[in-house]
């Protein structure tokens, strides 16, 4: 499948997943479910910073507008977006990524995986509770949102994996 | 001007993505300080359209329970209708006077779009501006209040629930006629709390919570809640007053939006109150 089709696919599929499953699940204690970040992480290595950061804003205005939520997930998934190359870049392999794989867990391995989007769901999670409560004596609510949420979005973002991202053939 | 542009080939990245994030954090700051953009609601055309075909599917997964919610009041309604009393006294004339006026109405409504554990929570309804749905306008439901129209479309409305921070419902505890503005700290989508309540009165437990109808947005002795616990505020002589809703915010779909008819003959009288030249 041509790749910018693979992509357009799966930023609906996520968008609509957000907007129209997961925001809709309300469990307590402050969590909520955000499998969106996952675009970012699966989209080519060789793609320039500028193209991920508009992918990023358009995503995050559409499931801003739908949410009713007003910017705030389009300020952390751009939060994300700026700090990929960096975060890529410090677990990294030691001679540079390979353009033609892709950064999902069955390509790049299970500790790649969970190490970079980990971090990377963490900083998302914590900006955009911080930014949602904004107040400094609330502190331990934004924190005790992200540690029941990130485990749960990160689950959810391997079912996504598992039904949307091909498995490469591995003999 | 080289370095300039120089400046800006080396910085491109950072400034497109300080550029989108204020963008972003603008609209977010607007609307938390200033709530009146217009942009960016699910009151939209798309979104809205997106949603009634959401609820469409997902209404019927608490059809029986909003089933029961709606047959109760029907009772409710029904032992006030004339056919449920028994006449007294024979011989009456009905005079048609001129003593009472109708001051709301009531126009019905389905939530197509809820959240309950957001800071800000809000709901989108199925009618707007064409049912005459106008912003401002006072939203209940059988049990309790709901919120305040915030945004309305032509065939969307949004509402800021009593769920989310600025709220500041003006609201009375029964029996000793207290009045309180009612906050929500962001928790528990099953209690708010009411602040401004000296601690030298003696509330009882479970006494029930009404709107005070003060400013004209709810009728005086709609439903919130009841009252669940008195904490002590550090530093100040006044209770913090947990109460408990009377709504299930979770489970909401049928409400009724008001339509206060002397809204505006209030309004104008109270543009009359010279302002605290204080402050």
């Amino acid at each position: 499948m041509n790749i910018v089709v693979k992509h357009i696919i799966r930023f609906i599929v996520l968008v609509a997943a957000q907007v129209l499953v997961l925001n809709q699940l309300e469990i307590g204690f402050g969590i909520q479910f955000m499998v969106y970040p996952l675009l970012i992480i699966l989209l080519p290595f060789d793609l320039g910073i500028i193209y991920m950061l508009l992918i990023a804003f358009i995503m995050g205005l559409s499931i801003d507008g739908i949410s009713n939520t007003y910017g705030l997930h389009t300020s952390s998934l751009l939060v994300i977006t700026y700090l990929r190359p960096a975060i890529f870049k410090l677990f990294g392999p030691r001679d540079g990524y390979d353009v033609l794989k892709e950064g999902n867990m069955y390509e790049m391995g299970t500790r790649w995986f969970i190490s970079v989007f980990g971090l990377m769901l963490i900083i998302h999670h914590l900006w955009f509770f911080t930014l949602e409560i904004f107040r400094f004596d609330d502190m331990l609510f934004v924190l005790q949102k992200t540690v029941f949420s990130v485990p749960l979005s990160f689950l959810f973002c391997l079912l996504f994996q598992a039904m949307f991202v091909t498995k490469p053939n591995t003999r | 001007m080289r370095n300039l542009i120089a400046f800006f080939r080396r910085f491109r990245v950072f400034l497109i993505f300080v550029l989108l994030q204020v963008f972003a954090l603008s609209v977010y700051f607007t609307y938390l300080n200033f709530p009146r953009s217009q942009y960016l609601t699910s009151a939209s055309k798309v979104s809205g359209l997106i949603l009634t075909v959401q609820n469409d599917i997902t209404k019927h997964f608490n059809l029986s329970l909003n089933n029961d919610k709606l047959q109760k009041e029907n009772i409710r309604l029904r032992n006030r209708l004339p056919e449920s009393f028994q006449r007294m006294q024979n011989g009456w004339a009905k005079i048609n006077d001129t003593l009472f006026h109708q001051q709301y109405e009531y126009i019905p409504a389905s939530v197509i779009n809820s959240t309950s554990t957001k800071r800000n929570n809000y709901f989108t309804l199925n009618i707007g501006s064409n049912q005459g749905v106008k912003r401002g306008m006072g939203v209940f439901s059988d049990k309790g209040i709901v919120g305040i129209v915030h945004t309305s479309s032509a065939h969307f409305a949004v509402v800021k629930t009593v769920l989310t921070e600025n709220i500041n419902v003006d609201v009375m505890i029964e029996p000793i006629g207290l009045f309180g503005l009612m906050k929500w700290d962001g928790r528990d989508p099953r209690r708010g709390s009411i602040t401004g309540i000296s601690n030298d009165l003696k509330i009882k437990r479970w006494s029930k919570v009404v709107t005070r109808g003060g400013s004209g947005i709810f009728p005086r002795g709609l439903n919130v809640g009841k009252v669940e616990k008195l904490n002590p505020v550090e530093g100040k002589p006044l209770w913090d007053v947990v109460i408990r809703f009377s709504e299930d915010y979770r489970t909401i779909q049928r409400v009724y939006v008001i339509k206060n008819l002397f809204q505006e003959e209030q309004n104008k009288l109270e543009l009359l109150i010279p302002e605290d030249k204080e402050e």
